[in-house]
């Protein structure tokens, strides 16, 4: 086990490493620098300027320092907002966004469990097919057209729940909703799958056979085993709910990053794009990392065809 | 009565039938090859039939409508903006809304006194909202068609030489796989976006280099599994080279996992472009993209409703219907699903 950790905490190194060496190159081949209005500066300004920002030194001394600044958190300055360093602008944001991912996923996760099991206990028959209906039209609506429809009808028409901003736990309703909507069908679709295969298999014949009750065999066998494998779209799934609050938070108007970084990206504002990105794909990268780990403790097929080489 | 006619019957003519060879074993019906019983399995499941029907018909509008149209999609008409949809014959049928009338009942085409028709109504700089509609499902089209090719091409071709050869080779591949994994999608468009224009281009070039990762793993597996059959031993033996053996004994009989990876590709590529399009990283107007045309449409969501809930139905039925057939293509080629 150690060192199928230790084999993964590699990978999540060096892919890391990649991203930020590719955002640091990508970076100095943009147009434009810190110094505005060059004309107007003495040679004497622009060399403290450059100095200060460290742009006097050669390129590769550059990438180490930027190195050695991404590993003490700083991601440099914003162009848009006052020189605010970019570190301090995603600690800002990440509150609700952070709020309305743990609510979409909790919320998702448990509606999507309660859908897929049903799903397969009433395998074929209408139960069954109204879950998969639901299912594959959750998977199909792309979020921000649902979030629409849910601003327009429940919002404007029917005024249950306010269209848009954050204050208060009734704002975080919508949003949430429509972010989970996307993890209630895939946990549902992969959840009935699992369960349908258990239920096929000996075990639960043997325990059948032994006479235990119909609700005995779903919630102490099949539920339990059936949960192991949906570990592994926790992955996917980290995906999905970021490129969500995207879109959700820009639809809502909530305050949080996604909404900022899309800001930043129609600003054109290059630092907070880059740090805003390397610091999804940290987190990203952090995610798959322990979903990793978690399946090869509970699964010890996968550790051993790693570790084997 | 009944024992007469027994007695009629002679015992001599109850002779042994001469055993005719070949007869008993002589298969009457035509034997079904994987591929006709694939497709009698998909026939059947009705959900994927009504999907294939779907894409067929959006297929052939995004093709064809702004082909026939006399408007072009970045045409613009002051006069005759922000337009509700008007359909000749349907606009009698008043639940539709298709009959030229804004949200507060006023039929905005007498009013204007405008005689052409816009089917999809207009939007604030007046292009016509149906050849764009159409225009933006092509986009999508092309984007689904792209990962396809890129899947079949790059995907089983890395898959395939990665599980054939093994090794060292296996060993090299999947690491760059896992690596590629491990950056997200998203991200890599950004930054092509930073150095290229947002548009289509940075999109293609970030599927070229992210889209292929799941095909080419599950070609491996599969590979891996076929690679030390007899049939391939035998083949072998017989002199045939590597690239025979892979493209003419392998390949094909993978092919079932393939298109099922291929059929769930599509619409999650589709998606993927509507949604860099809404935020701003893909399309822009004026050209047309169904994100970008739903983002648009967000901006009069209260005043024109038309100019977001078309293009979001067209969207969702584009990737609902893609699904549809995904799903049962995947029942209808797994062998397990066999009973």
């Amino acid at each position: 086990m150690a060192r199928y950790t230790i084999q993964r905490f590699v990978y999540m190194a060096i892919t890391l490493l990649i991203i930020a060496t590719v955002t640091f190159f990508l970076m100095k081949l943009l147009p434009g620098s810190p110094l505005q209005n060059q004309e107007k500066l003495t040679p004497e300004q622009k060399a403290l300027i450059l100095k200060e920002y460290g742009l006097d030194k050669p390129v590769p001394v550059q990438y180490v320092q930027y190195l050695g600044n991404l590993l003490q958190g700083d991601l440099g300055v914003s162009f848009q907002y006052d020189n605010r360093p970019v570190t301090e602008l995603i600690g800002d944001r990440i509150g609700p966004s952070a709020q309305l991912g743990f609510q979409a996923i909790v919320f998702g996760t448990l509606v999507g469990l309660v859908l897929g099991i049903f799903a397969a206990i009433r395998h074929n028959r209408w139960g069954d097919y109204a879950a998969t209906v639901i299912a594959v039209i959750g998977i199909s609506v792309p979020s921000f057209v649902l979030a629409g429809f849910l601003q327009y009808f429940i919002g404007v028409k029917l005024q249950w729940l306010p269209v848009a901003f954050w204050e208060g736990f009734k704002y975080t309703i919508m949003p949430t909703l429509a972010l989970s909507v996307g993890v209630i069908a895939n946990i549902a679709r992969f959840m009935r799958t699992e369960m349908l295969e258990v239920l096929s298999s000996d075990y639960i014949l043997t325990a059948r056979a032994k006479g235990i009750s119909n609700a005995g065999v779903v919630v102490k066998h099949a539920i339990r085993n059936s949960l192991i494998p949906v570990i592994t779209i926790l992955g996917p799934m980290a995906v999905n709910l970021m490129t969500g609050t995207l879109v959700i938070e820009k639809i809502f108007a909530v305050p949080g990053l996604g909404e900022q970084f899309v800001r930043s990206i129609e600003l054109n504002d290059y630092p907070v794009i880059m740090g805003t990105t390397l610091f999804y794909s940290a987190l990203l990268i952090f995610v798959i990392f322990i979903v990793d780990i978690l399946y090869g403790i509970v699964d010890p097929r996968i550790r051993l065809a790693g570790g084997k080489k | 009565m009944a024992k007469q006619q027994y007695d009629q019957l002679s015992p001599e003519w109850f002779q042994p039938a001469p055993p005719n060879v070949g007869e008993q074993e002589k298969i009457n019906r035509p034997s079904l090859t994987f591929w006709h019983d694939a497709w009698l399995r998909l026939r059947e499941n009705k959900a994927a039939i009504v999907g294939l029907i779907m894409i067929i018909i959006l297929a052939l509008l995004a093709i064809f409508a702004p082909m026939a149209s006399e408007r072009s999609y970045k045409e613009q008409n002051l006069s005759h903006a922000k337009l509700p949809p008007k359909v000749p014959v349907l606009e009698h049928i008043s639940w539709l809304n298709l009959d030229g009338k804004d949200s507060n009942g006023v039929d905005v085409y007498k009013e204007r006194g405008i005689k052409e028709y816009y089917w999809f109504g207009t939007d604030d700089l007046g292009r016509d909202l149906w050849v764009r509609t159409w225009y933006g499902t092509r986009i999508s089209l092309y984007i689904g068609l792209l990962a396809a090719v890129i899947d079949l091409f790059i995907g089983i071709a890395y898959g395939g030489i990665s599980g054939y050869y093994g090794g060292r080779v296996d060993n090299m591949m999947q690491r760059i796989i896992e690596i590629l994994n491990g950056i997200p999608y998203l991200i890599v468009v950004i930054l092509f976006i930073l150095i290229l224009e947002p548009g289509i281009m940075s999109i293609t070039l970030a599927m070229v280099i992210t889209g292929w990762t799941t095909m080419a793993r599950i070609v491996r597996g599969q590979i891996l599994k076929l690679k030390n059959m007899e049939y391939v031993l035998a083949a072998r033996t017989l002199g045939a080279p590597n690239s025979r053996l892979i493209f003419k004994h392998l390949i094909p009989n993978v092919m079932g996992p393939i298109i099922i990876t291929t059929m769930f590709t599509i619409p999650s590529a589709i998606f993927t472009e509507a949604f860099l399009s809404f935020i701003g990283l893909g399309i822009r107007p004026p050209e047309a993209s169904l994100g970008s045309l739903v983002n648009e449409g967000y901006k009069s969501i209260q005043t024109y409703p038309h100019l977001i809930i078309i293009p979001s139905i067209v969207i969702s039925l584009l990737i609902l219907s893609f699904n549809l057939v995904a799903d049962g293509l995947r029942d209808a080629l797994d062998p397990k699903m066999r009973k």
